[in-house]
């Protein structure tokens, strides 16, 4: 068994175009949700998302990569890019051999699907384009990452609703941890503002109008982003061998699932991930200095989140600062835990928790240390990066301090 | 739709050349469709395109149509123009 590091971030979202971008916005508290412009707003009564911005895929992807893509397989190509260059790597033929990609989608091609079943069904057009089925395949993302990156290791999309990238990259860790691969690639990528996919969200009356405030009093729900979070893993020793910048520790894992609601969460079922994950990662609880929690600022998330933290953690459950950086990025869905793990890396790295943006006052059934608006200094010799699905999916990542 | 030989020509030319990303110069109607460097991916993109321009259906049985050279595709269009315009 081997200790992996993660020694690379990658990242385009709403509130940037590199992990660096991602992460400064993320760490100032400024949201990206702002109106939709992907979908005329006048169609829609959830008006509001975190899109990817000015975002220009021409004269970054070669003309066949245009051409075959959907949105989603362009932001994990581009975020992979930028996370291999983060992590200085260069791929000697022997390390692309055994160099995993594992990424995570909620959907895969959703703007594909979306323009193809208006050519089909509105315009009566049936004729599609060729590359339609390579542009839909939820698999695209990671074949892209292999092709543009040229590994050859084990690769496949990994899909678990709005907790996918958190189980691809705890795949990916276990792979690096038992030697499957010698690195990995792995995160998550999520194209899903459609008028389609948003009249579907809002069919589930989970979104808010405004803006997402997780765990406030005044929260109104959720509200959709887009982008793709990518992380480089080598095992520890590679790492320190060449002399990397090792941000984390990617220290365990932990799995659930709730076998119970649909789409109302469990407080078991998350705590159980969460101590599932400790153990794995061989963190005590009071190692614990910040959660990124899942937080998606609906109001059946929040207090199962908030009383799973305190089943966890029992008496620490009100010491440890959880922030929710939903509110700026909005709930990527399959690149949640991926935008998440960015996240998070940087804030163990850097010893600060970015704050939960748009907080006004804290829901008393959601009794936590809050990180209002503002990021605040901290020691935190490991950290939390919770990721709950629909169907009861969850899956917890722990990264610890590497000094 | 006009099976005008020329304006067919012209038009097969440019959508190969533009797949291609050629100078529709370098193309000649007696070049094997292999010789101007396509790939199978590539013949279904030109096959979509030239559904969409002369809005017409290519067989999906491969035999039905010989796409060896470009002439044959000029014929094949021209003929499935053809058949279009009498039906």
């Amino acid at each position: 068994m081997h200790r992996v590091a993660i020694t690379g971030l990658g990242c385009i979202s709403a509130l940037g175009h590199s992990a660096a971008e991602h992460w400064q916005a993320a760490r100032d508290g400024r949201s990206g949700i702002g109106e939709i412009s992907q979908v005329s707003p006048d169609l829609l009564q959830v008006k509001v998302a975190a899109e990817v911005r000015g975002f220009d895929a021409t004269g970054k992807l070669s003309d066949s990569q245009l051409v075959s893509t959907d949105r989603f397989t362009q932001f994990a190509i581009i975020a992979a890019r930028d996370a291999v260059a983060d992590a200085g790597l260069t791929f000697s033929d022997e390390l692309a051999e055994e160099t995993a990609a594992i990424i995570g989608t909620g959907i895969g091609g959703a703007v594909t699907i979306d323009a193809n079943a208006d050519r089909v069904y509105a315009q009566k057009r049936p004729r599609l384009h060729p590359m339609s089925i390579p542009k839909t395949m939820p698999s695209a993302a990671a074949s892209y990452i292999t092709m543009d990156l040229g590994l050859h290791g084990p690769a496949f999309g990994v899909t678990s609703a709005c907790s996918s990238a958190n189980h691809a990259i705890g795949e990916a860790l276990w792979m690096v941890r038992t030697g499957r691969a010698r690195a990995a690639v792995t995160g998550g990528s999520e194209s899903c503002l459609t008028y389609g996919s948003l009249l579907a969200w809002q069919a589930l009356r989970v979104m808010a109008m405004d803006t997402c405030r997780p765990f406030c009093v005044d929260r109104k729900g959720m509200v959709l982003g887009e982008g793709a979070g990518i992380l480089v893993l080598e095992r520890l020793d590679d790492a320190k061998a060449r002399g990397a910048r090792i941000y984390a520790e990617l220290a365990g894992t932990g799995l659930s699932s709730d076998a119970g609601s649909l789409t109302d969460p469990s407080a078991e079922g998350a705590a159980l991930a969460m101590r599932r994950a400790l153990k794995d990662a061989g963190v005590a609880a009071d190692e614990i200095g910040y959660i990124n929690a899942h937080g998606t600022g609906t109001g059946q998330n929040d207090p199962a989140e908030a009383a799973a933290i305190h089943l966890a953690f029992a008496s620490r459950g009100r010491a440890i600062p959880v922030s929710s950086t939903k509110s700026m990025h909005g709930h990527c869905l399959g690149a949640a835990g991926a935008l998440e793990s960015v996240i998070t890396a940087k804030a163990v790295a850097e010893q600060v928790a970015p704050p939960t943006a748009n907080f006004t006052t804290a829901d008393p059934a959601c009794d936590l240390r809050h990180v209002p608006n503002e990021a605040i200094d901290i020691e935190v010799g490991a950290a939390l990066s919770n990721s709950f699905a629909f169907g009861g999916l969850n899956s917890v990542l722990v990264m610890r301090r590497v000094s | 739709m006009s099976t005008d030989p020329k304006a067919v020509e012209e038009k097969v030319i440019e959508i190969v050349a533009n797949q291609r990303r050629v100078d529709p110069g370098t193309l000649s109607l007696d070049m094997k469709l292999e010789d101007t460097g396509i790939e199978s991916i590539d013949l279904v993109e030109i096959i979509f395109a030239i559904e969409d321009e002369f809005d017409i259906d290519v067989p999906q049985d491969r035999d039905a149509m010989k796409l060896e050279t470009l002439q044959d595709v000029v014929d094949g269009v021209q003929r499935l123009i053809a058949e279009k315009n009498a039906a």
